[in-house]
């Protein structure tokens, strides 16, 4: 590759083609491959070789508390199958993050048709709009937490304030509040990326369509199924596949907010194998209990992204 | 601007859009008020943690909170290394991903199944690969190092760059790259001369998306760091646990840890924008 | 590209996103700015570390003025180390460091306050006697165990001495964390020293017959109440009128909910009965729970090694701690221990049980350091009395110092650890005001200048030791960590809803698996084991053995 550069600086200097040495053909003739080797290279050995590593983990003992490395069979992932937390953070992983998306998806909606009009600080607006973008889960967990936290939080003062009642409600540790509250962080921090991607999307639809419909005297509910939804659909797709998978390894917020807790209520499925791996050490068990999270996920992404990209290509 | 003349509205008396304002400002508040509450946290004596009603303006600030956050709890140590290492991961993943992009999309190398095989990584849940890098890092001695860190990040980042990066060139006509192939040019003079400098936008965009998930990336960092190469989001750990609700710190670390995020945020919006409708829109 | 195909490009994003592009000048600018934001930000990035090195560059130590009795402390523990007597721990240890200087240790501590006495005096204090440098290195509370065993893993040698609890000491020292002493001992301490310790602390760290690191903090548990309002004279009628018996510190712990919910029914929303920590994954869970089953006569396992949590001990702990949440200030659930901290030195809860800087705290004797500002000054110094945890007392967790197996330098961090627990040193640093170090020696307890440190200091000493008196351990076996993740998380569901009952039989099912995965057979040997060690239930306190100490 080297090579290549040298050649082109001489190339600078010379103003013409120059003549290619038989390395620089030689890369020349390979150069896709050249191209795309350094990235595979290092995917390949941090991604995929961890990942067949893990898989070998997942059949031996490799735990802290109990010494050795003997084969154990299909043992870990027995102990994870027979796990009630394990089957709940799996219910708990899909509940939150379907709620989380889908909520995300129609505000995201609904803010990103308010913005498409252009307006007096619209540019401010938006630079507001989408800060919660850049800033960690981690930090948004402990901004919600130090509102909603009993008794430091100011929200059930507020609330009190504004309803005329007394609210005692435990944000963080009752039954449903907490799952809202999981949801409210995780709404909070992404709904703004949906928002971005959607409003992309309609402005990219071409405004003729609209007026075609105006002159047609087609009311704006129906422009919006006939006109926005089939051509806004691509970008639904989009931010949808990129959302949901990603929401789906929710931990950050998890681990600041709750905790897990109450019990094992606001275990995630990635949390779940986090505490099994990296508290209690119990490393092979949740190596084992990766690899079948990771094929539900990979179930998810093979329908997913499979047809993105399809639409993509094509 | 036809576009929106015909959005569903409802307007009030004066023609104003009450619908839209409401809902905008609803979101607007939304967003705003945990900042707030997080800037009105930091510099509040802890005397004032408890006052009912909560206390909105302290009325004797103090900076307490942030000497602890940044000393005390080694903040600083944790901006900095965050700093070095999200940068450095930024530049590379860039690199890289332009190179593998161009050659995907250009050559259509490996045909779907290698774009398809990238693009899965993205979604390649961490907990799954975390431990064995872990043991791997161990053992080649880069556990608890920046370097350790950036090769995570870059691998963790590669997958949205490529993918945006590929869309990029895909809207890219390619008919200078042909010109100077005509004239004799190689494909890497070709790439570097021509298509890099006309994909700098892209290369940008895909940069600073590659930078807000180092920056605000948590799961790798907690587990393949410990006392030097540690980032800012897992210096929240000290603030869960025994001893609990350190709150003027923690938020003081929150908003230190804004601060790069929102110049960040500000310089590059558009790019931001741009990045994600990247491989979305179709000309 | 013509214009023609750079209008088509264009064309193809969309109007409203290039919007934001049309501050956009050439792409070369682009390419230029962003350089010039990444060399700004590297080079600030040195600056920034050189900056932060220098705050954090340890000067010499902090030491308090002489005439306070801090000040004295800390002069005592200077002469023994400079000038002896020569055969003490803390002057024998110094003498023989001398001749690692300029090695550097690094050493564990709990983030934030509990690395302030290293970092402010005793590393300080070390460095200037031999030579010897430190770096500490603060951790989460659960990361003290997890990094500690990660960095084992990664054979990096990357601690030196390590703070542990003494729960942890079985995993650590079967997993080879953790390097036994005997031979320094034997080598370098003065014996007497460890029979300073009050009995219930001396046997910690001893595992399988060697001893595997200095006890260094007495977390014992204790009840600190509002003397003004149990003394209340109205409180005190409508208390005798109600249950015919006088208001005082509960006995028991039905006696405890029963005072909690009077004085909340009496004083809320100005004052409530009880404040707790239960907060998830807030140790305050365990320790309560533990404190208060065995108290009730419950039993960890059979002699099969069943968790017995299902019993009707068991049921009558956590009927009773959520009839005690029930009493207690609005949000008791979701606090942690700072948090309680906060809402009892304002004066909103009448009575808690905590560690023991609670009363350090109260008596705004913390307060005069900055570093505790996360804590309210105390409205309520002068007004707190001091008594025993119904029944017994949880010695809530502790901290061994403990030598990592993988310690480039085992003799020097040895000699550390020897120094910094030898009573003239330890003395000072649990003396300090934002000290979490909490008093474990009978020779701290018996101090006359940390008597005089704060008005009613001698009764909390004696309370302190008391309480170490009847107080109970928490379990020290493999797997500790794992069935105490089990209780905190069977409470947490409590307090939202699960029946006891069924919350008892899933954490019991949780306790055998444990047990199970590390081998019935040899768990049995290590619950065994522990059940030697007094204070490891309620039958065997320092008291019912006969080994009480008696201060007054």
């Amino acid at each position: 590759m080297s090579e290549a550069v040298e050649t082109t600086m001489r190339m600078e200097s010379a103003g013409a083609p120059p003549r290619l040495s038989s390395l620089a053909r030689w890369s020349d003739r390979n150069f896709k491959w050249l191209l795309v080797a350094p990235a595979v290279l290092l995917i390949l050995a941090l991604s995929i070789y961890p990942l067949l590593f893990s898989l070998v983990v997942s059949f031996i003992n490799y735990d802290f508390q109990v010494p050795g490395h003997a084969f154990v069979g299909f043992k870990n992932f027995e102990r994870v199958i027979f796990d009630p937390v394990a089957r709940w953070s799996l219910v708990l992983t899909a509940f939150l993050s379907g709620a989380s998306v889908a909520i995300e998806f129609v505000l995201g909606l609904a803010v990103a048709l308010a913005m498409v009009r252009n307006f007096r600080g619209r540019g401010l607006v938006m630079s507001i709009l989408i800060v919660p973008l850049f800033i960690s889960p981690v930090i948004v967990g402990q901004a919600w937490t130090l509102l909603l936290q009993r008794p430091f939080g100011p929200t059930n003062y507020v609330l009190s304030q504004i309803l005329g009642t007394e609210v005692t409600i435990s944000w963080l540790t009752e039954s449903p509040w907490l799952y809202i509250s999981l949801i409210v962080a995780d709404v909070w921090q992404w709904t703004p990326f949906m928002f971005v991607i959607l409003l992309a999307g309609l402005t990219a639809i071409p405004p003729n369509l609209y007026e075609a419909a105006e002159l047609d005297g087609v009311n704006a509910w129906q422009v919006f199924w006939a006109i926005t939804v089939p051509h806004l659909a691509p970008m639904m797709l989009l931010a949808l596949t990129f959302r949901l998978l990603d929401a789906i390894r929710m931990f950050d917020t998890i681990f600041i907010m709750t905790g897990g807790g109450p019990g094992t209520s606001t275990y995630t499925a990635s949390f779940y194998l986090y505490t099994i791996g990296f508290t209690q050490f119990h490393l092979s068990q949740a190596t084992a209990g990766s690899w079948l999270f990771l094929i539900f996920t990979a179930a998810v992404v093979f329908l997913l992204v499979r047809r993105l990209l399809r639409a993509e290509v094509t | 601007m036809a576009v929106a003349a015909t959005r569903p509205r409802t307007r009030g008396r004066w023609g104003i859009p009450v619908g839209r304002i409401l809902l905008l400002g609803f979101f607007l508040v939304f967003v705003l008020i945990p900042l707030y509450w997080m800037l009105n946290t930091s510099i509040k004596p802890s005397d004032d943690y408890l006052a009912v009603p909560p206390v909105w303006f302290p009325s004797e600030p103090t900076l307490i909170h942030y000497e602890a956050a940044l000393f005390t709890y080694r903040g600083l140590d944790g901006l900095i290394n965050s700093l070095i290492i999200s940068l450095s991961a930024t530049v590379l993943s860039a690199l890289l991903g332009t190179l593998m992009a161009y050659s995907l999309a250009r050559y259509n190398t490996g045909g779907q199944h290698l774009s398809f095989w990238v693009l899965s990584q993205r979604f390649l849940p961490p907990i799954a690969i975390v431990l064995p890098v872990f043991l791997i890092y161990r053992n080649i001695g880069i556990y608890d190092t920046h370097i350790g860190l950036i090769l995570a990040y870059v691998v963790f980042t590669l997958p949205v760059s490529v993918w945006m990066m590929f869309a990029y060139f895909r809207q890219m006509p390619k008919s200078m790259e042909e010109a100077a192939l005509v004239d004799g040019w190689t494909r890497w003079q070709a790439f570097w001369r021509v298509a890099v400098p006309l994909a700098a936008p892209g290369i940008v965009a895909a940069a600073v998306f590659a930078f807000i998930a180092c920056w605000t990336e948590f799961f790798f960092a907690l587990l393949l760091t410990s006392r030097d190469a540690f980032t800012l989001p897992t210096v929240f750990r000290a603030f869960i646990g025994f001893q609990g609700a350190q709150y003027g710190e923690a938020a003081a670390l929150a908003i230190v840890s804004l601060g790069p995020s929102i110049l960040l945020g500000v310089l590059a919006q558009r790019h931001l924008v741009r990045g994600l409708t990247l491989g979305a829109v179709r000309g | 590209m013509n214009d023609r195909e750079k209008r088509d490009f264009q064309a193809g994003l969309a109007e409203e996103v290039d919007a934001f592009l049309r501050g956009e000048k050439t792409r070369r600018d682009f390419i230029t700015r962003f350089g010039q934001m990444t060399g700004m930000l590297a080079v600030s990035g040195p600056l920034l570390a050189s900056m932060s090195d220098w705050a954090l560059a340890q000067q010499a130590a902090e030491l308090a003025d002489p005439g306070t009795p801090l000040g004295q402390a800390q002069a005592a523990a200077l002469a023994a180390s400079t000038e002896g007597p020569a055969d003490g721990s803390a002057f024998r240890a110094v003498e023989a460091a001398k001749q690692f200087s300029g090695v550097t240790l690094n050493m564990t501590s709990e983030a934030g306050l509990q690395a302030l006495d290293p970092r402010n005096f005793s590393g300080p204090m070390w460095q200037q006697l031999t030579g010897i440098g430190s770096n500490v290195v603060e951790l989460s509370n659960p990361d003290q165990y997890s990094k500690a065993v990660a960095e084992h893993i990664a054979g990096s040698g990357a601690f030196d001495v390590l703070d542990i609890s003494p729960a942890w000491t079985p995993s650590l020292a079967d997993g080879g964390v953790i390097a036994p002493l005997d031979d320094y001992i034997a080598k370098y301490m003065n014996m007497a020293d460890l029979d300073d310790y009050h009995p219930l602390y001396k046997a910690l760290p001893t595992y399988k017959g060697k001893i595997w690191g200095f006890f260094d903090d007495g977390d014992m548990f204790a009840l600190y109440y509002r003397k003004d309002i149990f003394e209340d004279p109205k409180m005190q009628e409508a208390y005798q009128a109600k249950f015919g018996a006088a208001l005082g510190p509960p006995k028991s712990w039905e006696e405890y909910t029963q005072v909690a919910q009077f004085i909340t029914d009496q004083m809320a929303p100005e004052v409530y009965g009880a404040g707790h920590f239960r907060k998830a994954g807030s140790p305050g869970n365990q320790f309560d729970f533990l404190q208060q089953f065995r108290a009730n006569g419950g039993q960890l396992f059979d002699t099969d090694m069943k968790a017995q949590l299902a019993s009707p001990a068991g049921v009558r702990t956590l009927e009773n701690m959520k009839a005690a949440n029930a009493a207690s200030i609005p949000g008791n659930n979701e606090l942690d221990a700072v948090s309680l901290w906060a809402a009892f030195l304002t004066g909103k809860v009448a009575m808690i049980y905590s560690w023991p800087p609670t009363g350090r705290m109260a008596a705004n004797y913390s307060q005069s350091a900055t570093a505790i500002n996360f804590i309210p000054q105390s409205q309520i110094a002068g007004k707190v009395g001091y008594a025993v945890v119904p029944g017994n007392p949880e010695h809530a967790t502790g901290f061994n110092k403990a030598l990592s197996a993988d310690s480039p330098n085992p003799e020097a961090a040895y000699l550390f650890m020897q120094w910094v627990t030898s009573p003239p040193v330890s003395l000072a640093r649990v003396m300090l005001p934002y000290a979490l170090r909490d008093p474990y020696r009978l020779s701290h307890f018996k101090s006359d200048l940390y008597g005089a440190l704060f008005p009613g200091a001698r009764d909390y000493l004696i309370n302190l030791n008391n309480s170490a008196n009847v107080g109970l351990l928490d379990p020290i076996m493999p797997g500790a960590q794992d069935y105490f993740l089990s209780i905190d998380r069977m409470c947490t569901s409590v307090w939202a809803g699960t029946d006891p009952q069924q919350a008892l039989e899933t954490a019991a099912a949780e306790w055998n698996d444990t047990t199970d995965r590390l081998g019935v057979d040899s768990q049995r040997a290590f619950y065994e084991e522990f059940l030697k060690l007094p204070g490891s239930t309620a039958d065997n306190t320092v008291e019912k053995l006969g080994m009480a100490v008696k201060l007054d």
